[in-house]
């Protein structure tokens, strides 16, 4: 009995194929809407995932134990910070020394952004003739190095004592090193930032980041390390500081409480009120941005299903077409011995069929979009959204295809055959 | 009747008991006595032994408020290898008879026995299953499927009999060569001439070993000279056994049977034997 049902689907799925290529033009037409949707949903399926995967490595990249204090919120934001955002005091490098001594806590560096200054001008960095002021400039300990975030690749971190001792001295990023000396080691050379020479003491291997990384101020490797009491002097009106405090291995969560906590007495904060200071993880960075993603494939699943559905009536409408079409053909085979249920599934399965093959032809266009768009931005196919996005157009077959099914089965044989 | 009864699968078996139960009502009306007055063979338990039994059989249409008898109580036996022509003017009764007799419809009222199943009783699907094994249909218009090879045109009723591809294709090769068409396989329905296309319909009415051959108009779309190939072709399948009824209104054709029913206003004219 099943291998009779199998080769009635069988003989159905040949006679659809060969119905199909009889009406080549009207049976795509028909299946555009199918072959639409199913192409939005690989396509957008594609870039969201491949956007996550990439966002998940340059966070990651940031290390898993890192914590990140500022003085805002993290996130994205939209619109004017609040006011109560807008009070909130800077962050200090008192506070990072205060949170090194926390068990939890392996260690913590402040970094001092003199990249802008209040009044947005900026500080010239320049070597062999060039000058540019997209660099980011931070300074910072040297403990940083234990992040792993930022790992050198030539030449050495600069030390405790050159940050005591304020000399003049910086680490460099990739894409500093290739703007500025493409020809020469950059170590030992000379760089000038704000009008004061610093020597170059290491350069910094390339930091894998978001989309390949953008370029200027947008590049992570185009960034210039300086310590923390030089940047300080070089810029002693800047006040922006960020600590990163590293977790001792397998102790994350209790980093997080003690950090809070911490920055909570220092600061003042009352018992009721919520923080007043931003704090994230790796992991809590990706999660947020998990739930944009997540928004936007709900409005993606919601755009394809209308276009799923415009092409489902689409179907319904020519499946209607195709049994008044053949009403004599129903007479003929209810004549020869086709029951009511086999006619129905002659009817639904080439409804399927045909929706199917649209939504072939969308996975095709699908996957072909997602090799142009990996020109540009990371992108890979999820196993699931060809299988989703074929199970979709062959279920629009099947439900559409329903109705005129069910009219060509319970067509009266003698009404059929004499149907002219 | 005990052959009938081998050929049967399982849950046919149910339906032949249904069919002994039933035959207690028929003595009830008295309607075998008649039949036994006609000199009809009766099987065990009153189930008529011939292929065909008709028994008072009417067919009324509802037109609105209006009734219409489109058959009036006719009753007939067809035994196993006869060839019966059925003719009548258009508006006798014929085409509901020929519905009637392929099972495409069953009667308001009396009973209908093919093969002793009791037919005129049996719902859509049941209905479909005699269809495709015990009536092979043969249409004024041949009724091919346009799309399809000859071959695949044939194997049609052995696609919805569950038969298997391999032997499919075998006995549909088999039938067409029966019908001199054995070079014509691959062919599609346009590449054939009428004649042709009619004799693939007859292959197609033939794969199953049915019962009957019943034929509607076989030579209406055909010219005189098609008409007498297909005629003897009928001669030559009743020669080699087969049942065969041809519904038509054309005397000549009619007359190449060997027994005639002449229909009019519903009702059985006259029913002979010419040969």
């Amino acid at each position: 009995m099943k291998l009779k049902i199998r080769s009635d689907i069988y003989e159905n799925l040949m006679m659809a194929f060969g119905t199909l290529r009889a009406n080549k033009l009207r049976s795509s037409l028909t299946v555009v809407g199918v072959v639409i949707g199913v192409w939005t949903v690989m396509a957008i399926a594609s870039i969201i995932s491949g956007i996550d995967e990439a966002v998940k490595k340059a966070i990651e990249s940031f290390g898993t134990r890192s914590i990140i204090i500022s003085k805002y919120d993290p996130g994205i934001r939209v619109g004017r910070r609040s006011r109560e955002e807008r009070m909130r005091k800077d962050l200090t490098y008192e506070d990072a020394m205060a949170l090194r001594a926390l068990p939890s806590i392996e260690t913590s560096v402040p970094f001092l952004d003199i990249t802008n200054n209040f009044f947005g001008a900026k500080l010239n960095v320049s070597a062999n003739g060039k000058t540019s002021t997209a660099v980011r400039l931070q300074g910072t300990l040297p403990d940083y190095e234990r992040a792993g975030v930022m790992v050198i690749g030539e030449g050495r971190w600069f030390s405790q004592f050159e940050n005591d001792t304020n000399q003049d001295v910086c680490t460099i990023g990739s894409s500093v090193a290739e703007n500025f000396f493409p020809y020469q080691s950059p170590v030992g050379q000379t760089i000038s930032i704000g009008g004061n020479d610093f020597r170059v003491i290491g350069v910094f291997e390339p930091r894998e980041q978001l989309g390949g990384g953008g370029s200027g101020s947008n590049d992570q490797n185009n960034v210039i390390y300086i310590p923390y009491n030089v940047a300080h002097k070089l810029k002693p009106d800047a006040s922006q500081v960020t600590i990163l405090a590293i977790a001792q291995a397998g102790h994350m969560d209790e980093a997080l409480d003690q950090v809070t906590d911490m920055l909570r007495v220092r600061r003042g904060v009352s018992f009721k009120e919520p923080n007043d200071f931003g704090i994230s993880t790796a992991e809590s960075i990706i999660s947020q941005f998990r739930s944009i993603t997540a928004g936007v494939a709900v409005a993606m699943v919601a755009i394809s299903s209308v276009g799923l559905m415009v092409g489902g009536i689409g179907v319904m409408n020519i499946m209607l077409v195709s049994v008044t079409e053949r009403t004599r053909e129903i007479g003929t085979r209810k004549a020869i011995g086709a029951r009511r249920k086999d006619i129905l599934w002659q009817f639904l399965i080439e409804a399927a069929t045909l929706t199917g093959t649209g939504g072939l032809v969308g996975l095709l266009l699908g996957w072909v979009t997602t090799l142009l768009i990996r020109l540009f931005v990371p992108s890979y196919v999820p196993l699931w959204a060809p299988v989703m996005g074929f199970a979709a157009s062959v279920g629009i077959g099947l439900i559409f295809g329903l109705w005129p099914a069910w009219k060509a089965a319970r067509l009266d044989p003698i009404e059929a055959l004499r149907y002219e | 009747m005990s052959e009938a009864l081998l050929e049967m699968e399982s849950p046919t078996t149910e339906e032949a008991n249904g069919v002994t139960e039933e035959t207690s009502i028929v003595n009830g009306n008295g309607l075998d006595a008649e039949a036994l007055e006609r000199g009809d063979l009766l099987a065990h338990d009153g189930v008529p032994a011939a292929l065909i039994s008709m028994r008072d059989i009417w067919r009324t249409y509802e037109m609105g408020t209006e009734k219409l008898h489109a058959l009036r109580g006719v009753s007939f036996d067809v035994q196993r290898g006869e060839y019966l022509a059925i003719i009548g003017p258009s508006g006798s009764g014929k085409s509901t008879l020929m519905n009637l007799i392929g099972c495409l419809d069953t009667p308001s009222q009396g009973r209908y026995w093919i093969n002793s199943k009791l037919v005129s009783e049996m719902e859509d699907d049941e209905l479909a299953r005699i269809r495709n094994q015990e009536i092979g249909f043969v249409f004024q218009t041949f009724n091919l499927l346009a799309r399809a090879t000859a071959l695949h045109n044939v194997e049609l009723p052995l696609i919805y009999a569950g038969v298997s591809a391999a032997d499919r294709h075998e006995r549909a090769q088999r039938s067409l060569r029966a019908v001199e068409l054995g070079d014509r396989m691959t062919h599609r329905p346009n590449e054939l001439s009428g004649g042709q296309r009619q004799r693939v319909a007859i292959a197609r009415a033939l794969v199953n070993n049915p019962s009957i051959l019943l034929a509607d108009e076989p030579t209406g779309a055909l010219d005189s000279k098609t008409s007498i190939e297909i005629m003897n072709l009928f001669e030559k399948l009743h020669s080699e056994g087969n049942t065969i009824i041809v519904v038509t209104h054309e005397h000549d054709i009619a007359a190449r049977a060997h027994r005639v029913i002449s229909i009019r206003d519903g009702n059985i004219e006259s029913d002979e034997r010419i040969k």
